[in-house]
């Protein structure tokens, strides 16, 4: 029974799937089947006269008159109030004329056959206006059916989208499949410049249809329905199309759609401000423990520098010369440190920042791990660092610069989780591959569990409310923003027998003159 | 001879380091901890006179830490904190620590809270002094008498009562909450507008300059402080007698 209007190519994939006859075929079945009607009163009457016309002697006029009581039925059926009535009187006259004695006249001869001839005119009469309104009935619930069916696959293509503007098109599409439309648009309010701004265009060019109507305009035919909630108006449909004009259960169903969709476009907006809240929230939140932990981070080493210095000067003590010496030197190791911690804090907004241009060359792997660690070595007196290179030192592309803050960053880390954990060495291994070289900077302190290992890589992972420490949470996302800039690669190993393995790897430039 | 016995709270080494040279320079013995629990454990075992707390802790908060320790002794605490920890500051001196600094801060500084809460608790054996006097002004408790310039000030009751609380706690940082609760009662706790209004009334009665105060000195946010020195003992109050009366 689902009669498809004819359609566009595009739509007929429309992702919403629905089979729905557009409304338009359906109106246009009433006069048809009122033709059909009445072929069936005239052919049908006449067909059975001549079916009866040679044993109309053996049959009663009460079973012939029967027979054209049928033919009433069906056409009134079919056709509806007036084909029946015209196959009443057609079947009256062939009945009175051909089957009512004296045959071939209109005379009837006997008194009981005139009754039977105008009960039959009443009965089919009677029988084509009670059949008429039930068909009429049934086909008014039928149409409402069908209002509601399409209003329902309209709506449920609208609450299963996606919220958002991507699910606008395909709402659009459908509704001009079910409709019959061939182009059609979607304007939504702009919240702040109130103006209406084109979401989405099917069956036409973007821009092609305007949201303003405008006369001289080829489409100044089309559709325009607003789309407002509590008087305001959010957007506006414009749909053009070469079918005929709505019908009123057409236009009852379109507005009921307008109205849900202008809904939608009210929860949207809603949705996009709450985003929106949360959005800034985080940020607030993120900035807040920032500033928290770098305050934190730069007043430390301060607090112990100024207890040094009014220590020093205090004249409330006797001070010997070894005594102000250890003291010098503890100042001077919390300066290196707030140094360290105010180049980790430029390196980190630089690198997120976009500001870094790395400047690739061939770099001796070897020389920049050789100087590190003598710098660590340095920094950490208690621990036991040493480098075991595989065969000759490779050679890398890389920025030198930028190596040495990777070394560096994470010799400091390992360091760190040694000295935590009462662990004497750090190792430093570098192999080579075909085309690239891999360095481990192996700690045997407590390890790293496998579910932070990716947040160590984001800046200020280690920052919370508690406990704002900055220091050590910068140098991982330092070395993967600096490597990531070189063309190199980070991760995490587990030491055997325990301890945490920083590995990374780099390009091994290709004219290197070492190569096999 | 050694000054007192000194614990130094703090997760970082750096602060432990200096601050405990600082101390041992000048003649105190020190041990240090780097967490909440070590601290526990240490005040227990080492018995100091005076406590130097880092709020910010490892394993047991400051807060949790002073809790501690209050519930078993009556040990000066000096609370160390940053600015951002205002109201944790608030609520270690409402527990009961007696006072704090804020980082950065000088060893002189330090030095000076130090002296001043060792000096009290070694009074705190002997009875609470009950007379104070300065310039013109004397002050005592036991006979409900505020005398100034030879004249009698005249005190309300809740005047009086304030006039007691914060000198029977000479030199130690009071919060508005101790004292609201104390002088009004528990279900006053947060009402430091009334405070404010009736230390400003026994200011203008008892300062020589109620703009300037002297001797109810204000903490902002946090509380006042007694600054007027008691006259020491009976004996010394005699030989004084003169200049008193």
């Amino acid at each position: 029974m689902t009669v498809r209007h004819d359609e566009k190519g595009p739509r007929a994939q429309q992702p919403g799937g629905v089979r729905v006859s557009p409304m338009l075929s359906r109106l246009s079945r009433s006069p048809r089947r009122q033709a059909v009607g009445y072929g069936v009163a005239i052919l049908g009457t006449v067909a059975l006269t001549a079916a009866l016309l040679p044993i109309r002697s053996d049959v009663t006029p009460l079973s012939k008159g029967f027979g054209f009581l049928a033919v009433v039925v069906v056409a009134a059926a079919v056709g509806g109030l007036w084909p029946g009535i015209a196959a009443s009187f057609f079947g009256f006259l062939m009945f009175n004329f051909f089957f009512l004695p004296p045959y071939n006249t209109f005379i009837i001869g006997r008194g009981e056959y005139v009754v039977v001839l105008f009960v039959f005119l009443g009965l089919s009469i009677l029988i084509s206006a009670l059949l008429a309104r039930a068909t009429e009935r049934a086909e008014a619930a039928e149409a409402r059916e069908e209002e509601l069916r399409t209003l329902q696959s309209l709506s449920a293509e609208l609450v299963a989208a996606v919220p958002g503007p991507e699910s606008y098109t395909s709402a659009l599409g459908l509704l001009m499949e079910l409709f019959g439309f061939s182009a059609g648009a979607l304007f939504v309010q702009d919240p702040v410049s109130r103006d209406l701004q084109e979401q989405a265009t099917v069956g036409a060019p973007p821009g092609e249809l305007s949201p303003r109507w405008d006369p001289a305009s080829q489409a100044s035919a089309a559709e325009r329905l607003p789309l407002s909630v509590g008087g305001r108006i959010l957007g506006l449909f414009v749909l053009r199309s070469e079918r005929p004009g709505l019908s009123p259960p057409e236009s009852r169903v379109l507005r009921a759609f307008c109205d849900q969709f202008a809904l939608v476009l009210e929860r949207d907006r809603l949705l996009h401000k709450a985003t929106e809240a949360e959005v800034y929230r985080q940020t607030d939140q993120l900035r807040r423990s920032l500033l928290a932990a770098v305050s934190h981070d730069l007043r430390t080493p301060l607090a112990s520098i100024k207890a040094s210095v009014t220590d020093l000067l205090g004249e409330d003590a006797d001070h010997g010369a070894e005594y102000a010496r250890e003291s010098l030197r503890a100042i001077n190791q919390e300066t290196d440190r707030l140094a360290a911690l105010v180049a980790n804090l430029l390196d980190m907004s630089r690198i997120e920042g976009g500001m870094l241009r790395a400047r690739i060359q061939s770099t001796d792997m070897a020389e920049i791990l050789t100087m590190s660690i003598d710098r660590a070595q340095r920094q950490w007196p208690t621990l036991a660092f040493r480098l075991r290179a595989n065969g000759d030192g490779a050679v890398v592309r890389a920025d030198p610069v930028f190596l040495d803050r990777v070394v560096t960053n994470l010799l400091d880390n390992a360091a760190k989780a040694a000295a935590d954990s009462g662990a004497e060495r750090v190792e430093v291994e570098v192999r080579r591959s075909a085309d690239r070289a891999e360095v481990r900077v192996i700690d045997h302190g407590g390890g790293l569990p496998q579910p932070v290992r990716e947040q160590l890589f984001y800046p200020f992972y280690q920052v919370t409310e508690r406990h704002p420490r900055l220091g050590s949470g910068l140098g991982l996302p330092i070395a993967k923003g600096f490597l990531s800039l070189m063309g190199g690669d980070i991760w995490i190993e587990d030491t055997p027998g325990g301890g945490a393995t920083l590995a990374f790897s780099l390009p091994r430039a290709a004219t290197a003159p070492e190569d096999p | 001879v050694k000054q007192g016995r000194v614990l130094v709270v703090d997760d970082e080494e750096q602060i432990r380091r200096a601050v405990g040279r600082a101390l041992e320079a000048r003649d105190f013995a020190v041990e240090t901890a780097s967490d909440g629990e070590e601290a526990v454990a240490l005040a227990e075992t080492f018995d100091p006179d005076l406590v130097v707390l880092d709020l910010n802790l490892p394993r047991l908060d400051g807060l949790s830490v002073t809790r501690l320790l209050r519930a078993r002794s009556a040990v000066p605490i000096l609370v160390l904190s940053v600015r951002e920890e205002e109201a944790d500051k608030v609520a270690a001196l409402d527990l009961g620590a007696d006072d704090y600094l804020t980082k950065p801060f000088g060893i002189d500084e330090l030095m000076a809270r130090v002296r001043a809460l060792l000096r009290r608790a070694g009074g705190q054996g002997a009875p609470p002094a009950a007379r104070f006097s300065a310039d013109d002004l004397d002050i005592d408790l036991d006979s409900h008498r505020v005398v100034r310039a030879g004249q009698q000030v005249r005190l309300t009751r809740t005047e009086w009562g304030l006039l007691e609380a914060l000198s029977r706690h000479p030199g130690k940082l009071l919060t508005h909450r101790w004292l609201l609760e104390t002088v009004w009662g528990p279900g006053y706790a947060d009402d430091v507008d009334v405070l404010r209004v009736f230390v400003s009334q026994l200011r203008r009665k008892i300062e020589p300059d109620a703009g300037r105060p002297r001797v109810i000195v204000t903490d902002p946010g946090i509380g006042y402080r007694w600054l007027l020195h008691p006259v020491e003992d009976p004996s010394s109050e005699d030989r004084s007698g003169v200049s008193t009366s």
